[in-house]
């Protein structure tokens, strides 16, 4: 592996480093990488953090694109490190930065605390129409039911849609890309009775009325799950909810 | 004592301009020119209904040079936002699933420019016919 590494290329790494000890805001801190064609971003940043500066702080967990803790702005583009090779940077330079949108913590940490409450908000569970006993046995589903929502359940909440969501930098309380993504994928599943719960949470304007149909956050998803369309087609069931709410009984 | 003193980046001011922004800011300005074309044809309605000597002046006025490049002008902006517009119609509808599988984003954004297209086609058609006829 170090004969590897001392025959390849290196890259310079400028990463946006901010320790709220000592910097009174962030600096771009230079580093330069050995690197293989078969080398992540997140494997760089751990090269450095093991062989230049172990002070140097980013999330990370499964390297396989799957837990959503590494993402990052990579050259201004919201990306998770570990699913992006260093080979398919700017060659011999590459800005790493935190995800925009998001207070930093430290170096690439950023303040999730907002967005796992905007998804604990909306409900991010079955709630059957009509509950039944185990020993009546499981819900069932075709396989055209689960197509209407899957996608959606394929959300890692990596954040990335937040990131590159400019409304949601204008205004952080904006429900967002993500937290509506895991709204429509209960929403959307045709075992859950849980409907009006969640619409009642994304009425105002902080709600799916603050998006403008940028398109962005489905450009970047790492998964496909394309959550423009999760927000906007709530925009036409929370104008009908609107309507619909005068002429519907009051549940006892 | 926790050191927790949480950074807010300022929002870079212009990101609007730049890519991959852009196309976005473009769609939505060339929305302006659909109003601005709505609000010509709602004068000419006016100076129709102002009487004869005023849709003659209207129509004086649609006939000279510079209208006709802001027509030029407008008829691009309305084509790109026809053309754009119905790239995001499929993200404001629910999933389309035939048959179990889910219709590609892409064939609704076709179908919908083919509609479109189809249905200017007739309306152009009938004005040219009516035009003939009159």
């Amino acid at each position: 592996m170090s004969n590897t590494i001392a025959r390849s290329k290196t890259i310079e790494l400028r990463v946006l480093r901010y320790r709220p000890a000592s910097d009174a805001e962030p600096v771009f801190v230079s580093y330069r990488v050995p690197y293989t064609d078969d080398m992540s971003v997140l494997q760089a940043l751990q090269s450095i953090k093991d062989t230049q500066d172990g002070s140097l702080s980013f999330r990370w967990s499964c390297r396989m694109a799957i837990c959503g803790s590494c993402g990052m702005m990579i050259n201004g583009e919201p990306k998770l490190a570990c699913n992006t090779f260093v080979r398919d940077l700017t060659p011999n330079a590459a800005v790493i930065e935190p995800l925009q949108n998001f207070p930093i913590e430290r170096d690439l940490v950023v303040t999730v605390g907002d967005f796992v409450k905007k998804i604990e908000s909306i409900y991010p569970y079955l709630m059957p129409k009509v509950p039944k006993p185990i020993e009546d046995g499981t819900y069932l589903q075709t396989p055209a039911q689960m197509t209407a929502y899957e996608s959606f359940s394929d959300c890692i909440n990596c954040m990335l849609c937040y990131a590159a969501c400019p409304q949601f930098g204008a205004n952080p309380d904006f429900i967002g890309p993500g937290a509506m993504a895991m709204l429509q994928r209960y929403n959307g599943d045709s075992r859950d009775g849980g409907q009006q719960f969640r619409l009642d949470r994304i009425h105002g304007e902080d709600g799916v009325w603050a998006c403008t149909a940028v398109g962005v956050c489905s450009e970047v998803c790492p998964k496909q799950v394309d959550p423009a369309n999760a927000v906007n087609q709530n925009k036409t069931n929370s104008a009908l909810d609107f309507f619909l709410h005068y002429v519907r009984r009051e549940q006892p | 004592m926790s050191e927790r003193r949480p950074f807010h980046r300022p929002q870079p001011r212009h990101w609007w301009a730049h890519k991959p922004y852009r196309a976005y800011t473009v769609r939505e300005l060339s929305g302006v020119a659909v109003a601005v074309y709505g609000a010509i044809l709602l004068v000419g309605l006016f100076c129709l209904w102002r009487g004869p000597d005023a849709y003659a002046v209207y129509r004086r006025i649609l006939a000279s040079d510079w209208s006709f490049v802001v027509h030029a002008v407008l008829l691009a902006a309305v084509l790109w936002h026809v053309v754009t517009w119905f790239e995001i119609l499929p993200k404001t509808m629910p999933k389309l699933i035939l048959r179990g599988l889910q219709l590609p984003q892409r064939q609704v954004t076709a179908m919908a420019r083919l509609v479109a297209l189809v249905c200017s086609a007739a309306l152009l058609i009938v004005v040219v016919a009516l035009g003939a006829m009159s």
